[in-house]
């Protein structure tokens, strides 16, 4: 084994061992709080990885990922009303649609500027952001809706503990996107290209692979992905135009944290972002703290990132 | 000679107007003048009444559709003092800068005759110095922050021409007290002792939270904790009900977001947390709120519901009517407030025999209104200003899919449901 290779896994040893530890120390101290903390992270990396596989891929932020999630919300609610469809039975649908929609809005917008400056990027799908959520918002104005679904109460009791189970589901969603989107591109042959065209658009040119196509397929999959969430996350949330600008944030924060394109990366950070969420609210009086603590360890992250680089 | 001859060429001469032309232009400046005679003569057959409200919040568009609708139906029974109303409204986008061009707009562009609206505290509060500037009559439709509106606005005179409907927050909280205490009176198995806050971390939620503190501290074991709201980016409770279900509160009361309503129920049930009374407190309430069942028994704070059309003419017709124009009922008690603002404002021009400042001030003092909340408004003084028309607050429950009123027990729909019985 080289020594590069045996040092990453010795750091890999050494963070699953504090990671344990940590989980073990917050179980005995506040249960709910480890339990919330994963489900909490969940949803965070949920949202968040179709967004690294654009970064990564794209190399653009999308700052209308949390719009296009919100889209796809408005879309299940609809199919949920006008055809009973449940969001778990509409995902595959909405995602369908939400590919259609993200490769429309690729080719109309995105495409002519990923040659222009980073600034202008940003705010182009700051742009789109607005449009679509102030679209929504003429729509069907800012009042939020929700569906009332029984199974979303589902509860476990463990001793005196009663809590709601069915957030894991964005725990499980988040691994199957990590999981999957890492067999797809690692193991079939548009996932290669994708990541060849992510390392280096001039050589995938170079060796026949149609770069153009491949970021417009892949900008469709994460807006399909997002939207699959989307979908999903009707079943539990209210959804109104401005739902989804916070977890456009949160993604972005994450995604920076994990390092670009760093799919299973995000997954670790959302979990060590969500439990320290998770056990700054269950401390009485100290539930405003939550977002600075969350900046903070983002922040502290990326310097630390940073220092190595450099040293390095 | 010849023909070219007799025509002179000047240099850089332009096209020289023909007789055609020159008729034109008389046609064009005879039009002109009269529609300019036209519209100036219409504003003299016209009273207008200038409002703001925030058009894309689903309360503002409510306020400024339940407003329409009044000034069309005055203006169908021949208007007031035969002539016409006409409203004009500005959206303040929910934002004081918005708010203060709106009143700079409505004032010196539309030179209203009467100001009305406005919803948010922090809009209102924005607006003060320059509604004080002009001066105009005013009727306003919202705002509940005493400590930063009320305060602004100053004691009489300097704020006479203010006339202030929506409750302030101590207002509402004192009619809290006396609603609970009124209640567990009537209903002897009705016991509160501790009571609970689960609040939005922002300044709402902050503000209610000092305000009942203050107010429910003296004679209740108060306690309360913040969450993140789901307008916020938050979604999950579950922090702040196992501090109330730890706390073990007779009353349960959360104020948020029309967003959080129905995860916090969810979240409630999940977590097996089922007070005696649960009470919501948000500014709206979702659309399917009704629909869900998780709804039921859940209490809440406001001024009207559609089940006051069962004991109010008034607001059977205010109902009725909104429905046949708009086609979805009102979700809050802003619409009906508006409403009442409208035919408060025309009935004292009436009586003042015109819009002239100080007649129609005293004739607003006067006002005696049969509203569709009802109840009969009037202005009476409140803790600064010297026109505050309503001072209660209603407390409702939810029951199979309707807000009931239960208290005060004048306009009561429907008995209390009590307690909340164990999710199932």
């Amino acid at each position: 084994m080289s020594a590069s290779r045996s040092g990453k896994l010795r750091d890999a040893i050494i963070w699953t061992a504090v990671g344990v530890a940590a989980a073990a120390a917050i179980l005995a101290w506040k249960p709910s709080a480890l339990i919330y903390g994963v489900q909490r992270a969940g949803l965070y990396a949920a949202v968040a990885i179709p967004m690294a596989l654009v970064l990564g891929i794209v190399h653009i932020v999308n700052l209308a990922h949390g719009e296009f999630m919100m889209i796809a919300a408005y879309l299940a609610y609809f199919a949920a009303r006008l055809l009973g469809l449940d969001p778990f039975l509409a995902l595959v649908p909405v995602a369908l649609v939400m590919a259609v929609f993200g490769f429309a809005v690729y080719l109309a917008t995105v495409r002519h500027a990923l040659k222009a400056p980073e600034l202008n990027q940003l705010i182009l799908t700051f742009g789109i952001a607005i449009a679509l959520g102030q679209s929504v918002n003429l729509a069907f104005t800012s009042q939020s809706w929700k569906l009332s679904l029984g199974y979303v109460s589902a509860s476990a009791t463990v001793g005196e503990l009663s809590f709601g189970t069915f957030d894991f589901v964005y725990a499980l969603m988040a691994i199957v996107l990590a999981v999957g989107l890492r067999l797809f591109l690692t193991r079939t042959r548009f996932g290669k290209a994708a990541l060849a065209v992510g390392e280096n658009p001039r050589g995938a040119a170079i060796v026949g692979i149609n770069v153009d196509r491949t970021y417009a397929l892949v900008f469709a999959l994460s807006v399909a992905l997002v939207g699959a969430v989307g979908s999903v996350f009707l079943a539990r949330q209210a959804i109104f135009p401005g739902v989804g600008g916070p977890y456009t944030m949160k993604s972005f924060c994450l995604v920076a944290m994990a390092g670009v394109g760093n799919i299973v990366g995000v997954l670790f950070c959302s979990l060590a972002l969500g439990l320290s969420e998770s056990l700054i609210n269950s401390i009485r009086g100290y539930a405003g703290w939550s977002n600075i603590v969350f900046f903070a360890i983002i922040i502290a992250t990326i310097l630390v990132r940073s220092f190595r680089e450099r040293k390095a | 000679m010849n023909v070219e001859s007799q025509v002179v060429y000047k240099e850089n001469a332009g096209p020289r107007s023909g007789p055609k032309e020159v008729r034109m232009r008389k046609v064009v400046v005879l039009a002109a003048g009269l529609v300019l005679l036209a519209v100036s003569a219409f504003g003299q057959n016209v009273i207008k009444l200038g409002a703001n409200w925030p058009l894309a919040d689903v309360s503002g568009l409510e306020c400024s559709r339940a407003a329409q609708l009044a000034v069309d139906e005055i203006n169908k029974a021949g208007g007031v003092l035969g002539k016409q109303l006409q409203l004009i409204v500005v959206d303040d986008e929910g934002k004081g800068d918005k708010g203060v061009a709106a009143i700079e707009k409505l004032a010196t562009v539309d030179k209203v005759d009467v100001l009305l609206g406005g919803i948010a505290s922090g809009v209102a509060a924005a607006q003060v110095p320059t509604m004080k500037k002009y001066q105009i009559v005013t009727v306003a439709t919202g705002a509940a922050a005493s400590s930063v509106v009320e305060k602004a606005l100053g004691p009489s005179p300097d704020s006479d021409w203010y006339f202030h409907l929506h409750p302030w927050d101590y207002n509402q909280g004192q009619s809290y007290l006396d609603g609970w205490d009124a209640i567990q009176k009537k209903y002897p198995d009705v016991k509160i002792n501790r009571i609970f806050l689960a609040y939005e971390e922002g300044a709402f939620g902050k503000s209610s939270f000092v305000a009942s503190k203050a107010l429910f501290g003296s004679r209740y074991t108060f306690d309360g904790a913040s969450f993140k709201s789901a307008l916020q980016g938050g979604s999950d409770y579950s922090a702040v009900l196992e501090a109330a279900k730890d706390f073990k509160p007779d009353l349960f009361i959360w104020a948020g977001y029309a967003q959080d309503a129905l995860p916090l129920l969810e979240q409630s049930k999940a977590m097996k947390f089922s007070p005696p009374i649960y009470l919501g407190a948000p500014p709206a309430w979702p659309v399917d709120m009704g629909k869900s069942p998780l709804a039921e028994d859940i209490m809440l704070y406001g001024m009207w519901a559609p089940s006051i059309n069962a004991i109010s003419p008034v607001s059977r017709k205010f109902y009725n009517a909104y429905m046949a124009a708009y086609g979805a009922p009102p979700t809050s008690y802003f619409g009906a407030l508006s409403y009442s603002a409208v035919y408060i404002i025309a009935d004292a021009i009436k009586r003042a025999g015109g819009t002239e400042k100080a007649g129609l001030i005293a004739a607003l003092e006067a006002t005696r209104y049969v509203s569709p909340l009802g109840e009969t408004i009037t202005f009476t003084p409140s803790a600064v200003i010297k026109h505050q028309g309503i001072k209660n607050q209603k407390i409702l429950q939810w029951q199979n899919g309707t807000q009931e009123v239960i208290w005060p027990f004048e306009v009561q729909s429907k008995p209390l449901v009590y307690p909340l019985p164990a999710w199932k």
